[in-house]
């Protein structure tokens, strides 16, 4: 009897929580189609391949600086790079139909640390199957489109950060510490709700005052 | 005795405090809309929600619409001619949970009072061509407004704005359908109002 109550009490505290991380879900691609090539200039006018990312997961984020749920997103993606980036994940940010002198006030406003790539024809969107700003791929270690975005995303949530550190192949994933049970992905995911809570806030409220 | 009759005491509280937010949690709500003044902006939007979807129509400004294609390369006469319509900047979202289903978005079936139509980018696009518009200023025109069709998987979301064939200032009735698990849906946001242009006494101050 006190089991049921517990079982029940617990599945009614959980299941309205359930809830809370709606929207901030991506879209499986069943199959995953092949992610379109393509070589991008970054700001610093080294070109970038995505073929040159094969074997590691990698975002390609399509943005621009005029597009408000672009730049609300993107504090969220460079925290989520700081955590990835060391677990062979890369993010592309690849802007579309803008020029340097665009985007460098932008990065001043925006600091990230991710390559951002121009797409000043739009070229490059054209081929990959976007309908609109912000849309973020995650291809896999095979060069497969594995999940799609459209729209922002709270990119350092929990949920987004396991979903991409799942492609990641078995061999890169960092071992599980010796002395713990909890292993890697335990570990990441306490770390990660609690390493970034005051920078999370902080970046937010700079958001909310450049709006 | 007591202690057992304490503890199933302890119990039922806690069943009916586990119980309680699902007491206190409103049914599933019907579909409803309703104005609001954006906090931020002042201006005013709104925003139609039900049936796994929200919809926002914010009203945007003649001169916003000036301003943004002007410093986008876009010569006078053509922001003259779009800011001389009807533009809303509008958020349509997919809010049903991981089973709702893919919806399928055709603004072509979207229409406003009397049956008009709205004022799709290909048309515009055309417009632009022959207006000799230059190719930067007609790409980021295109990733500017909203997709005419577009599909929004459970939690996908988008922003952009869409243009209406009536003057700024105008009151519209917005009749907007979507299409979920094949089947057609709709839903109506009435008394939309256009954003009025400013006055040529106030432009020539």
């Amino acid at each position: 009897m006190r089991r049921l109550w517990l079982a029940l009490l617990v599945s009614l505290v959980l299941v309205p929580m359930a809830g809370y991380g709606a929207g901030q879900s991506l879209t499986a691609m069943h199959p995953r189609p092949r992610a379109p090539g393509f070589a991008l200039k970054d700001m610093n006018g080294k070109v970038h391949h995505l073929s040159d990312y094969r074997g590691q997961v990698v975002l390609v984020n399509f943005w621009a600086t005029w597009c408000p749920p672009c730049r609300r997103e993107m504090p969220s993606m460079e925290r989520a790079w700081k955590k990835l980036k060391k677990q062979d994940v890369t993010i592309l940010a690849v802007n579309v139909g803008e020029d340097v002198d665009t985007i460098f006030p932008f990065t001043g406003d925006y600091p990230v640390t991710f390559p951002i790539l121009l797409d000043q024809s739009s070229k490059v969107i054209k081929r990959w199957p976007v309908l609109g700003l912000p849309t973020t791929f995650v291809v896999d270690p095979k060069g497969r489109i594995a999940y799609r975005a459209v729209g922002g995303r709270k990119w350092d949530g929990p949920a987004l950060l396991k979903t991409i550190r799942s492609l990641i192949p078995p061999d890169k994933k960092p071992a599980a510490p010796a002395t713990s049970g909890a292993g890697r992905q335990g570990t990441s995911a306490q770390a990660d709700q609690v390493d970034d809570r005051k920078a999370q806030r902080g970046e937010e409220a700079q958001f909310a005052r450049r709006k | 005795m007591g202690h057992l009759s304490i503890k199933v005491h302890l119990f039922r509280v806690l069943g009916l405090l586990a119980l309680s937010p699902l007491l206190a949690a409103p049914a599933p709500a019907a579909p409803h809309s309703r104005h609001y003044i954006d906090q931020r902006t002042g201006v005013d939007a709104w925003r139609w929600s039900g049936e796994g979807i929200s919809l926002q129509l914010i009203q945007r400004l003649p001169d916003q619409t000036r301003a943004f294609f002007l410093a986008r390369g876009f010569p006078r006469p053509a922001v003259e001619r779009l800011a001389s319509h009807c533009v809303f900047q509008t958020i349509f979202h997919n809010t049903a949970g991981s089973g709702g289903g893919v919806v399928h978005l055709n603004l072509a079936n979207w229409r406003i009072d009397h049956g008009q139509s709205l004022i799709l980018k290909k048309q515009w696009q055309q417009q632009w061509r022959r207006m000799g518009v230059p190719r930067p200023a007609r790409i980021a025109f295109r990733w500017s407004l909203f997709p005419t069709v577009q599909k929004f998987a459970p939690g996908d979301w988008n922003m952009g704005m869409t243009t209406y064939p009536v003057a700024p200032g105008t009151t519209v009735d917005v009749h907007f359908s979507w299409r979920r698990h094949g089947k057609l849906q709709h839903g109506v946001i009435q008394g939309a109002r256009c954003a009025p242009d400013v006055d040529m006494e106030d432009k020539t101050q």
